[in-house]
């Protein structure tokens, strides 16, 4: 028996309340972090690299008292797609491959350099899904808030809203739980109805068609709702200038030093991972 | 200087003929407490958005403070000094965190960080939230929102504060909590205009200011708005209902006191009887209905659960338990009303019924099929158990309201004349005149219609059982008492009712409650049973006021021969006695 339960099974990280070192950075040194290590999983070129990005992820986690396992954890959901991936690999060969084959059934065959594509493609993905977790669970969802409004300050001056853009991003996140669960409650009301999604027959036009019970409804409520929401923020005087800011980040000892830091592992993945891919690894 | 003076201020919606607010003046003082009355689209939402300055009248003049509010220069100072508090706390609240929520306001004016800190320390202490200051505001239940709402004006420095049915999607508990928090504001000086559909609530305010189609229709004492001699229309009075208390006062040959509680008015009519008391009075209702539950025992079981348990988020780190170890049997042709906190597992209970949720462990039996044995269709099981869900009106989607009702039987196969009878039958079945309103565009309909259309979606569905999530929640009386009679009618045409409620007036009208507690079933039996013998206050419920009444009338030694559980029936009861005592 199945029953109907979705969509609050997204989550984007779990924050870990703590009182480390790393917890203590103010919001902006976590973005600073986040974005090198991204830039460093994305630009490193070899096995060696992503490894030593998933240790300076997990040690920072250490730091941060964050078991690997739950850095890990969360690139459980996405071996699925990882194998998925390597399917395709198997079936579709890449053109002027000419390295030797591991494994060979009936046309189709798996050589080294599909092993090493893949292989590639599995470490890149855990260690990302590593610092993203790394992330998350240093950093409230208040705290990410101000840290791209602190980010983004200095182009303030360019006539970047930083305050709108940084607060739009909060309403979203919170808003995401509620509107997943109002969509679930239409479809359960809909399912009331006899409503049959998906197996819907016919053409395009009226496979897209049956989903109208749901597109037309939910659309409406998230309007009312953003429309509510807009007329509580105005009763309160919502404005985006002259404003002050509640929430203070201090910035602690060592600041300056974690985000140079930041900047010296980004290079670091990058340079020893190309070098290394040079002796084949 | 009054806080806010209206002089002829109306309104109207753009492009709106119809003037939502007809030319209206009045006054709220400082630390007024007014209630703000009226049927559904009355205007008295408007008439809110008036005094904060959101909208600003068409004629006539709206002054806070003396200050004009068609003045966009005096847009801050209006919306510090007049905080509105909607319906949806969910809909209001702008930050993740609580204390940042509170904060927002303030953050807004451009206050120094450290007059932000002192009020939102203020303003958390005011509504009792101190100890939650930092957690997530979605981890706060719908009655702690609101008071985080309420907070969040209080920040801005409010000196009145509108609620606008701002309790009528909360449990009685949450409800309970937002009232006393209205009171405190009051004694402490604040001015509250409360906006309600609930006669009690409304009789809680010294003040009453009544609304009928956009027009002012009463202004003054509550005591006088009650009153069946008093200027109010009696088709009006019948329109919106009384106070509870109110008839049992009468029938005890007692002033009522509007807002009165149960217990008060208790020892009032026992020092009136006091050493009088009539013996004991007959017990026929209760005798029948115990004959009655038995013959329904007898019969076929609509649903059987055995030893369900279901959580959400099953498997994952943030997995939440809803329902342990839930047993339960329905007759057919019962009316069943689930009870409990916000939580508690009611919607869940509902949703197992027809397959909906699926319990993790134990079973679930639907009309002779087992919802878990492979090959059952659960689709099926929908259709002749269908749900109505908490707002149904939210899955409305057809531009007019005939072809909403009809989307369920069309999926059944239904075309052409039949299709036709049985939505006419489920609409005529709500009090919706099929000549009349299938053509109406759906959008265009009153909250209370939009319901009734909604349910009339689910009556066409022709099924066995209805399940009914919160039927009457966040209506006016009128509605209210529609859909009410409605689930009347069909349990009396057989159909078995299962339905979930925070009224206990409505749940006292079932065959049987069951009363859930942190995601068990704790109590099942006949309402007398439950809300007399069996009560227990750490269930989370509100009894309804005649058996809360009762209770303390026998405490105080009045005997009534009966259990109450409608304040009519109690009425009686005490037109009894005291006639006893006269003679």
């Amino acid at each position: 028996m199945k029953g109907i339960e979705f969509f609050r099974h997204v989550t984007v990280g779990q924050y870990m309340a703590g009182d480390s070192f790393v917890h203590r950075l103010t919001p902006a040194t976590k973005y600073v972090w986040l974005l090198a290590l991204m830039a460093a999983g994305i630009a490193g070129a070899s096995l060696a690299s992503q490894a030593l990005l998933l240790g300076i992820a997990l040690s920072c986690g250490a730091a941060a008292r964050i078991r690997p396992s739950f850095l890990l954890g969360s690139a459980k959901p996405l071996l699925p797609l990882i194998l998925f991936i390597a399917a395709l690999q198997f079936v579709f060969g890449a053109p002027g491959d000419d390295s030797s084959v591991i494994l060979r059934l009936g046309p189709l065959s798996f050589t080294a350099y599909e092993a090493r594509l893949t292989a590639m493609m599995a470490a890149r993905t855990v260690a990302l899904i590593a610092v993203i977790g790394l992330f998350t669970a240093v950093t409230s969802e208040s705290q990410s808030m101000h840290g791209l409004e602190d980010l983004l300050s200095p182009f303030a001056a360019l006539g970047l809203p930083a305050r709108r853009v940084s607060l739009a991003a909060g309403i979203v996140f919170r808003f995401i739980p509620i509107v997943a669960l109002e969509l679930e409650s239409i479809v359960k009301a809909q399912a009331s109805r006899g409503a049959d999604f998906g197996s819907g027959r016919g053409g395009p036009i009226a496979k897209a068609r049956a989903y109208l019970p749901l597109f037309v409804p939910v659309t409406v409520r998230a309007l009312e709702r953003a429309e509510r929401l807009a007329t509580a923020m105005d009763a309160r005087c919502y404005s985006e200038s002259g404003v002050t800011r509640y929430v203070e980040y201090k910035r602690i000892r060592g600041e300056t030093a974690a985000r140079i830091a930041a900047i010296a592992a980004c290079a670091a993945v990058i340079a020893i991972g190309n070098t290394l891919r040079i002796f084949g690894l | 200087m009054p806080l806010i003076e209206l002089r002829g201020a109306s309104f109207s919606y753009p492009g709106n003929l119809k003037p939502a607010l007809k030319p209206i003046s009045l006054r709220v003082e400082r630390g007024e407490y007014v209630a703000l009355v009226g049927p559904n689209g009355s205007g008295k939402s408007s008439l809110l958005r008036l005094l904060d300055g959101l909208e600003k009248p068409s004629s006539g003049l709206v002054l806070v403070k003396g200050l004009d509010t068609a003045e966009s220069a005096n847009r801050q100072e209006l919306r510090s000094a007049v905080g509105l508090v909607f319906q949806s706390p969910a809909d209001q609240i702008v930050s993740t965190s609580v204390e940042e929520d509170v904060a927002f306001g303030p953050e807004n004016l451009g206050l120094s960080r450290d007059q932000i800190a002192q009020r939102v320390d203020a303003a958390l202490a005011a509504v009792g939230l101190e100890a939650h200051r930092r957690k997530s505001s979605h981890f706060l239940s719908a009655g702690q929102q609101q008071r985080l709402v309420v907070a969040g004006t209080i920040a801005m420095g409010a000196e009145c504060l509108c609620f606008d049915e701002a309790t009528s999607m909360l449990d009685p508990e949450g409800r309970e909590a937002v009232l006393g928090l209205i009171d405190r504001l009051v004694a402490g000086g604040t001015a509250v205009v409360h906006a309600t559909h609930d006669m009690n609530q409304a009789a809680r305010a010294r003040r009453i200011v009544a609304l009928d189609s956009g027009a002012l229709v009463f202004d003054g004492k509550s005591r006088d708005f009650f009153d069946p001699e008093g200027p109010v229309p009696p088709s009006l009075r019948k329109r919106l209902g009384l106070p509870d208390g109110d008839a049992v006062a009468r029938a005890a040959g007692l002033e009522p006191i509007p807002g009165e509680q149960p217990d008060s008015l208790a020892s009032r009519i026992a020092s009136r009887l006091r050493g009088r008391s009539a013996g004991p009075g007959s017990s026929s209702a209760s005798t029948a209905s115990a004959e009655l539950s038995r013959a329904r025992a007898d019969a076929v079981s609509a649903f059987v659960v055995e030893s369900a348990s279901h959580s959400y988020l099953r498997g994952s780190a943030n997995e939440a338990s809803a329902l342990r170890d839930f047993s339960i049997s329905i007759p057919r042709g019962a009316i069943v009303a689930f009870v409990g906190r916000t939580g508690s597992g009611k919607s869940t209970a509902l949703q197992l019924l027809d397959g909906l949720a699926s319990p993790f462990a134990g079973r679930v039996v639907s009309f002779g099929l087992d919802l878990g044995a492979k090959g059952t269709d659960l689709r099926s099981v929908r259709v002749r158990a269908p749900l109505a869900v908490q707002r149904p009106e939210a899955a409305l989607f057809e531009r007019y309201a005939g072809d909403d009702v009809a989307f369920g039987p069309r999926n059944l196969g239904l075309r052409g004349r039949e299709l036709v009878d049985r939505v006419k039958s489920a609409m005529e079945r709500i009090g919706l005149p099929y000549a009349e309103y299938r053509d109406r565009s759906t959008r265009g309909l009153s909250g209370g219609e939009k319901r009734s259309l909604a349910l009339a979606g689910i009556l066409a569905m022709g099924g066995e059982a209805l399940l009914l999530d919160e039927p009457t929640a966040a209506l006016d009386t009128d509605s209210r008492a529609r859909v009410m009679a409605m689930i009347a009618a069909e349990a009396a045409a057989g159909t078995t009712v299962v339905m979930a409620t925070h009224s206990m007036e409505e749940a006292a009208l079932a065959d049987l409650v069951a009363v859930f507690r942190d995601g068990e079933l704790v109590a099942l039996g006949e309402p007398e049973r439950l809300f007399y013998e069996d009560y227990d206050p750490s269930w989370g419920i509100a009894r309804p006021y005649a058996a809360e009444a009762a209770a303390h009338l026998g405490r105080e030694g009045i005997e009534l021969g009966s259990r109450p559980l409608r304040t009519s029936e109690l009425a009686a009861a005490l037109r009894g006695i005291t006639a006893e005592v006269v003679a």
